[in-house]
Parts: C-alpha cells; structure tokens; sequence
C-alpha cells in the first residue's frame, strides 16, 4: 500500500467534489472540479486505488501545486 | 437543437442532438446568428488546457434574445446581443474595483446540484466558458451579454464578444497605450490583428506586425500596421529593435507560446511594457533575463481585454460602424456548424483569418 498525492495544476476554486472519502477510484477518474478563471478545470486520479482524504471542500481556494487529496493505492 | 460536442481531447467534434434547460431567474435563452471559430477553443480541444467533458466548445457569438427568466430586466425577446465569456457577478471584489474580466465568482453558473443548463438525454453537457456557441441555443446569465444597435451586421459583432475585445482591450485597458508610442504585435490572428487595429486607434506612431505568414502581414497593414517583420528571418527581436531605434514601448504577444513571450520581453527599449495576451499552456515556464528589470521592463498578463465588454462591445461597434474598426477582412469564410472540424483543421495550420458560423 502507498499513499498518492494529488495535486492542483493551476489556481482556482473548487466548484464540486465528486467522490468521497472510502471510493474507490481508477486512472483519470475525476475527483474534483475546479472553477477558474471561467473554466471548469477537472481534477483526475493520478493512479488507481481508494480515497484516502479529502484536503478541501467545495468552494475552497487552491493554488497551483496544492495538495488537494489523498489516494491510497 | 444541434451542437458541436466535444467528447474526447485530440478528436473531431461531434455534432449531436442537445437540449436546454428552462431559463432561470437571471438567465437569458439566446439563439446565436454567428460564431466565430476562435484558436482558444483549440487549445481546449488539444487538451493544453484540460476542460471537463463532454463539453460544447464556442466563446464568440452574437445572437438574438429568444427567452428570458423572471428577473431579466436588461433585455427582451428580439434584442440584438452579443455574448462574452467574461460574465461578471456584480459584487465581488473584483467586480466592485473596476476589474470585471477577472471576476471569477461561481454566481453566473449553476450550482452544483441544479440540472445542467445543457443536456442531452437528461445527462448534463458542461457548458464552456459559461457560453458554449457552437450550437444553436445558448442558455446563459445575463451578465454574460450586451445589448447592440441592430445596424450592425451579426458576423462582425461575433467577432467582438472575444478576438476584438481580447486584442484591442489589451492595448485600451491592460497597457494603456499612449499617442505617438512604439508597438510590436507578435501573431497576426484575429487577436493580433485587433491589437493592431487597436493600437492604430490609440494613435500609436509605429506599430510593428510579426508573423510568419506574409498573407496575414498584409491584412495587418491594411487595419493599421506601419511595419511588417516576418519572423521566418530567425531575428525578429534584432529587426524590430532596429527598426524602433533600440525597443519598443509596448509589445504584444498574440500567439501564446514560451519562446514569443520571451521575444516579446526582449523586443522592449527601457521602460516599455509587454503584454501577454495568448494562453501559454498550462505547466510552461518562461524565462527572462532579469538584468532587463534594472531598466524597468515590465511583463504582464491580459485576459480578456480586461474589458468591460458592456461598455467596451457597444463602443466598438460604433467604431466598426464609423469605419475606424476594420472587421471586413478578419473573415476568411462564411461556413454552417456542420463544417466546424474543417474550420478548426484551418485554424490548425495558421495560414488563414477566421470562420464564422453562420446559423440558420
């Protein structure tokens, strides 16, 4: 078992999340939109495995590089 | 109504049968006349910018007022509108400062457990940019459009809800150019060639135009370019230099690459401004050499124009109108929406203006 951080590639805020802690998620699955600068930015599973921790809520602000999540894989 | 649906990066678009939803209180059912094809949407459809699909691409339209939800009071069935991505809340602080083009609040879209203003089927289709024009209905708020006069031709009025806007904005509002300056505009599309037209309506006394493509130098002189550079020579930087006699005092980058911003940096004399207009993809560094800094160079963004597309839209109609605004020339065809992947291929290899949809 390892523990996957994944991050935010750009500054935004979190607009909706679509899994919560304990699913179990595959490659590119999309765990959280992001709303920036007008656009609806996903953010996807770097790899396969279950979701460890949630590190925002929607509505949250994020910058880019932000660990936003945890997957254990 | 049919729509252009990109489902998946790096694939032609689909064109599919799509639904609206009803118009909420502040929303505004549009039926588009003309969309411009635009080379922002291609870098959503290459996924340098990743975008959440299946999304309708399409950010520069105009269009009539179909519908409008109960709280509408700005426009009614029939105005002639044209729609910006820059939708602005109102009361942010942003907003409340004078800087509407980076109003980022979520208040002009959907929550994210009301439908979609999109669907097909009953399954939402993400709306892009809070418009998405390349279908025959647009539902948005109505804060992410403008009233104009009904003189106006509606393919040249698309063009001002992004490329005219984008361009000419950055030289209005984001550098402030002033009368008799040097300007270097690097990227000769439809962005570019409204920086042009806009730093010649600024009064700027030597605007130099750079591409690799002399077809497209020659439409930049005729919207207002004094000099042409094509970059093909390999020494943009060192002719434009020569020709201003040691820099310019702004510069425009109008394509969205590491290596022109750079240029667009170097091509400064002391003091000058470069203004980033194109969309650098995401993950790009650019490198500049910070000894130019001692001579006060400057770098920044734009985004949008930083307009205030409801005054800056109806303005730039009159000057199109007066003749002061060149449009005719910036369309290179007139297609219908079933030959979008054929405009965007074009689009693809640079060698041509802009395709405007025209709907039925």
């Amino acid at each position: 078992m390892a523990t996957q951080e994944v991050e935010s590639e750009i500054t935004g805020t979190v607009w909706k999340i679509e899994v919560k802690v304990g699913d179990k998620v595959e490659v590119e699955d999309v765990i959280m939109i992001l709303e920036s600068m007008k656009m609806e930015i996903p953010i996807e599973a770097p790899c396969a495995g279950t979701i460890k921790e949630l590190m925002v809520k929607e509505e949250d602000s994020v910058v880019e590089d932000q660990v936003v999540a945890l997957i254990e894989s | 109504m049919k729509a252009a649906v990109l489902r998946e990066a790096n694939k032609p678009l689909e064109i599919e049968e799509c639904q609206v939803s009803k118009p909420g209180p502040r929303e505004v059912l549009v039926r588009p006349i003309a969309a411009g094809v635009c080379h922002s949407d291609l870098h959503f459809m290459d996924g340098s910018y990743p975008y959440m699909l299946p999304t309708i691409l399409g950010h520069e339209s105009a269009g009539i007022v179909e519908e409008v939800g109960s709280s509408v009071t700005y426009v009614k069935k029939g105005d002639h509108v044209i729609t910006c991505l820059s939708a602005f809340c109102g009361h942010c602080d942003k907003c409340l400062t004078g800087r509407l083009a980076l109003c980022s609040s979520p208040d002009v879209s959907r929550k994210p457990d009301e439908e979609s203003r999109i669907l097909q089927d009953g399954q939402p289709i993400h709306q892009f940019l809070n418009l998405s024009s390349f279908a025959e209905l647009m539902l948005i708020h109505e804060h992410a459009l403008v009233k104009v006069r009904e003189d106006m031709p509606m393919d040249r009025a698309a063009l001002i809800g992004c490329s005219t806007t984008t361009g000419v904005g950055a030289v209005f509002h984001t550098a402030k150019v002033e009368p008799g300056s040097k300007v270097a505009v690097i990227g000769c599309g439809g962005v570019g060639l409204a920086a042009v037209n806009g730093a010649a309506i600024a009064g700027a006394g030597q605007i130099i135009a750079v591409d690799m493509v002399d077809a497209k130098l020659e439409i930049a002189k005729s919207v207002g370019a004094t000099h042409t550079v094509n970059a093909g020579s390999g020494n943009a930087v060192g002719e434009v230099v020569e020709m201003t006699q040691g820099g310019c005092d702004y510069t425009f980058e109008a394509i969205g690459l590491k290596a022109t911003t750079e240029q667009a940096f170097q091509m400064l004399g002391a003091g000058g401004v470069a203004t980033v207009i194109g969309m650098i993809p995401v993950g790009t560094m650019v490198e500049l050499h910070g000894v130019d800094f001692l001579a006060e160079k400057k770098i920044q963004g734009s985004n949008m124009g930083s307009n205030r597309f409801r005054v800056d839209m109806p303005q730039f109609v009159d000057f199109y109108l007066n003749g002061k605004l060149h449009l005719d020339q910036m369309i290179s065809k007139h297609i219908k929406l079933d030959q979008i992947n054929d405009a965007l291929d074009a689009l693809k290899t640079g060698q041509e203006a802009r395709h405007v949809i025209m709907f039925d």
